[in-house]
């Protein structure tokens, strides 16, 4: 903890840690100084000259964001001096701001219009024309008006610094000065849309939202992104029904402000045309469309059949439905119908990791210590591109605490500008390449693991061997494709471990089939596939009768016997768990007419069939997973209030044999998705679209 | 003597009253002959919207939902959308797509005309509304926007002021 400084400001005494900047100690005690360029978590610019203030015994107006606190330190922030220079320095800042407010898409949440709203001289004294440029589009979802910028270079730093991108700098001189993408007149970068958000004037606007509406007409509903694995909030902007913007300006959440293009941009394939919204049943001449009750009747009718036959049913579950839903199929499937044979597509060996670590405490690490570990080891992982927030994260650790990143992949990666060692090495090799860094681990306090899947199996038990000789503190993260496939984990949706991976011997089951075999097994009469796409590159070689739950006729979809219209994460209650684990609650932000939650399928299903499997209502459900599965044991209330609440320990871990050959990630890029991604017109729309791995 | 007196005053009161009436007869009438004849208005008189264009035609109405925004009874609807250089409704690059009012929700404040930044909406002298029905209440853009090219048989308040 460094020293405490003594300083006044505006009369009032308060002491900070040597080395506060004025602004942030002047914050602390409920003081504000206007800024514009300064931005928490970024360096420090000095650009905009808004937070001047005034400091006993130096002679001008000093910049509070770049002006660190001294022992008896003297701020006045409100004497007729300030006050003037903040007018001034708005005069001069609207001197080419176009007063076009009424059609700005920042008009009403714009920090220039709040400012010279709060600290302006309400005129300016400036005839002359203003200096004009037309906007350019500088990408599908990025469009630039250099007029309104008034160059505080946030969005310069938040490319450069918090994505590694680098992708904007500023061009010109003097009043002709504007951003300039990095490949002249159009950008390629990661597309996340950071720099709009930044931006603390229009001139940076969406593409997406442009025009559509204004800030007070939406309502924002935080839910979770459905794309990746590394659970960020985002704020959902939406009108009738119809989600028009996602940011996180609020920066509640463990994202902070973080979101990709995924998150941020590509909710659309929720309201895309093709979406399903009536059961479809398959004819000879192909499907028709049906009532719910008639599908509904016919699925409960061939699901008793093969109950009755011994449980002759497969479910392969998603990676995207919730932990409500996960454990209420795998609980009708098991309980239910006699049947053990449920999967889905595991893309990380994390039970091999719980396995090795069984009774440790804080084995596994949470987002959070992503930023505060002193060393970080990444192994066979593009992070930037498979898990950008925890690349974000890294990144942050690594500016603010400087931390030691060692980098062990298959080919270049972006964490290489910051790694302290960077090994190349073929999938699968990384342990043997471990030994070399083991005298540069050693001298750490902690680390951070983050291991994909060419590590999986025995492999992680080499690995935590390894680790353990390094006698240092260290965590895991076993890193996973999708929005909900750690949730798929610990609600037991695999036919090797029951939920919080208790030991099927518990209610003595088999190791049932894992989904490859569902495809090509002869024993199963029904198969029923919950928002998995397993036919995307495969044949059925014999094919049992198919229930396919979805947004879209996908591949697997057209081959079913039944359709029935699934309805998206965003259009649900329930709760997702991160990759770092932590469980965190959805709220339903968009409506589409006819589709039906998975839940909600599921339960008319089993009421269909008679069973008895207690509440199938998300809330209760929740209620009964924190009871019943181990590591669900969580504060409830604040999962309730949208906080991230880390989950584990998990004591009572199966000994299970792991399908080693089974664990494969998707290696999704930023630009893809599976089915979800191919239906987002921004995804598939971007230049850099497709995108590829260890590109650097 | 006292009869003299109040013949007198009779008369007097007569002639006085009858002076009125003569005066009155001169000065021009007030009556409404409505609904036989067309009522007249005062510039301000609030009535039914007009969604006004400017010299070339193009709708004022930039989308900026202040008018919905300063509506106490919310009964404006917006949605925007983007110009196109095949399609130009407005202006400006935005405009209102769909512009309704629900005529039997509004109060006829004024407030939607004095948020207007560009004077789009003003308020006309239609006060004709009453309808069985009032799903018919809700005007639509198209009925609402002043006509082009302009006609001048429409009422329109004189509110030509420059914005300064």
């Amino acid at each position: 903890m460094s020293k405490l400084v003594t300083l006044t400001i505006d009369g009032k005494q308060i002491q900070v840690p040597a080395g506060t900047l004025v602004i942030n100690a002047a914050k602390q005690a409920g003081i504000e100084i206007p800024s514009f360029c300064y931005y928490d978590g970024l360096s420090l610019q000095g650009a905009c000259r808004m937070c001047l203030v005034e400091v006993e015994r130096v002679p001008k107006l000093m910049t509070a964001c770049t002006l660190p606190v001294a022992e008896g330190m003297v701020v006045r922030t409100n004497t007729p001096q300030v006050i003037e220079a903040r007018k001034a320095m708005l005069e001069f800042l609207l001197t080419n701001h176009p007063l076009d407010c009424p059609v700005c898409d920042k008009g009403g949440e714009c920090e220039l219009q709040d400012m010279a709203f709060r600290y302006g001289a309400g005129e300016g004294r400036f005839v002359e024309f203003k200096y004009h440029v037309p906007e350019k589009q500088w990408s599908p979802v990025v469009y630039y008006d250099a007029p309104r910028c008034i160059l505080c270079y946030r969005c310069v730093r938040i490319c450069d610094e918090g994505l590694g991108v680098n992708a904007l700098g500023v061009v010109n001189r003097g009043v002709r000065s504007e951003i300039a993408p990095n490949r002249g007149d159009h950008l390629e970068c990661d597309e996340c849309g950071m720099c709009i958000d930044i931006c603390p004037v229009g001139a940076l606007t969406s593409g997406t939202y442009r025009y559509q509406t204004r800030p007070w007409e939406m309502s924002h509903v935080g839910t979770i992104c459905t794309f990746c694995a590394d659970g960020c909030k985002t704020t959902l902007g939406v009108r009738n029904g119809i989600i028009i913007r996602a940011n996180n300006r609020d920066r509640s959440g463990i994202n902070d402000e973080f979101l990709c293009i995924k998150g941020r941009f590509a909710f659309d394939f929720v309201h895309h045309p093709e979406r399903l919204t009536r059961p479809l049943i398959r004819t000879l001449s192909g499907f028709r469309e049906a009532s719910w009750a008639e599908a509904i009747e016919l699925v409960a009718e061939r699901f008793e059949q093969a109950r009755q036959q011994g449980g002759r049913i497969g479910l392969i579950g998603s990676t995207r439905t919730t932990n409500e839903e996960n454990y209420f199929l795998q609980k009708l499937l098991r309980q239910g119908l006699g049947s053990n044979h449920i999967d889905h597509r595991q893309s990380g060996d994390l039970v091999s990791l719980l396995m090795a670590t069984r009774g440790r405490e804080g084995a596994l690490a949470t987002t959070a210590d992503l930023y505060h570990a002193s060393g970080i080891l990444i192994l066979g992982a593009d992070l930037s591109q498979q898990h950008p927030l925890l690349a974000f994260q890294i990144r942050a650790n690594y500016r603010h605490h400087r931390a030691r990143v060692y980098v062990v992949t298959r080919g270049p990666v972006r964490e290489d500008q910051i790694a302290a060692r960077s090994l190349r090495v073929a999938p699968g090799q990384e342990l043997e390449a471990l030994e070399s860094l083991r005298t540069e681990l050693q001298g750490l306090p902690d680390l951070v693991v983050l291991y994909g899947d060419s590590i999986k199996g025995s492999a992680v038990a080499r690995l935590v061997q390894w680790c353990d000789s390094l006698a240092i503190a260290v965590r895991y993260v076993c890193l996973l494709d999708d929005a909900n496939s750690r949730g798929a984990l610990d609600m037991g949706l695999v036919p090797d471990w029951l939920p919080g991976y208790r030991s099927l011997d518990q209610m003595n089951l088999q190791p049932g089939l894992c989904w490859e075999e569902m495809l090509e097994s002869e024993e199963l009469e029904v198969l029923w596939v919950v928002g998995a796409n397993p036919l995307r590159r495969r044949h059925l070689k014999r094919r049992p009768w198919l229930v396919v739950q979805e947004l879209f006729l996908t591949e697997t979809a057209q081959q079913a016997d039944v359709v029935l219209p699934a309805a998206s994460a965003y259009e649900k209650r329930g709760t997702f768990t991160s990759v770092c684990g932590e469980l965190q609650q959805l709220q339903p932000a968009a409506q589409v007419p006819g589709a039906k939650t998975d839940l909600e399928i599921a339960s008319l299903i089993a009421l269909q069939l008679g069973l008895e499997l207690g509440p199938a209502d998300p809330d209760e459900l929740l209620g009964e997973i924190h009871r019943t599965v181990d590591g669900y044991n969580v504060d409830l209330p604040l999962v309730a209030a949208g906080a991230a609440v880390p989950t584990g320990p998990y004591p009572d871990v199966a000994a299970v044999a792991v399908r080693v050959d089974k664990i494969r990630s998707r290696e999704d890029t930023l630009f893809t998705a599976g089915s979800l991604g191919q239906r987002s017109q921004v995804l598939t729309s971007v230049r850099e679209a497709p995108g590829s791995l260890y590109r650097g | 003597m006292a009869r003299k007196i109040s013949i007198l005053q009779a008369a007097a009161a007569i002639t006085k009253g009858l002076g009125v009436t003569l005066r009155e007869m001169l000065s021009p009438a007030v009556t409404e002959e409505y609904p036989d004849a067309p009522p007249s208005f005062e510039a301000r008189y609030r009535g039914r919207h007009i969604l006004r264009r400017d010299e070339n035609g193009l709708e004022k109405c930039v989308a900026c939902f202040l008018c919905a925004a300063a509506c106490p009874v919310q009964c404006i609807y917006i949605e925007a959308a983007e110009n196109t250089a095949e399609q130009r409704f407005s202006g400006s690059e935005r405009y209102a797509k769909v512009y309704n009012i629900d005529y039997s929700r509004c109060i006829f404040c004024g407030y939607c005309v004095e948020a207007c930044p560009t004077d789009a909406i003003v308020h006309g002298h239609g006060f004709e509304l009453a309808n069985y029905h009032t799903s018919a209440l809700v005007m639509r853009k198209e009925d609402l926007l002043e006509p082009w090219p302009k006609q001048a048989d429409v009422a329109l308040p004189e509110l030509e002021r420059k914005v300064s």
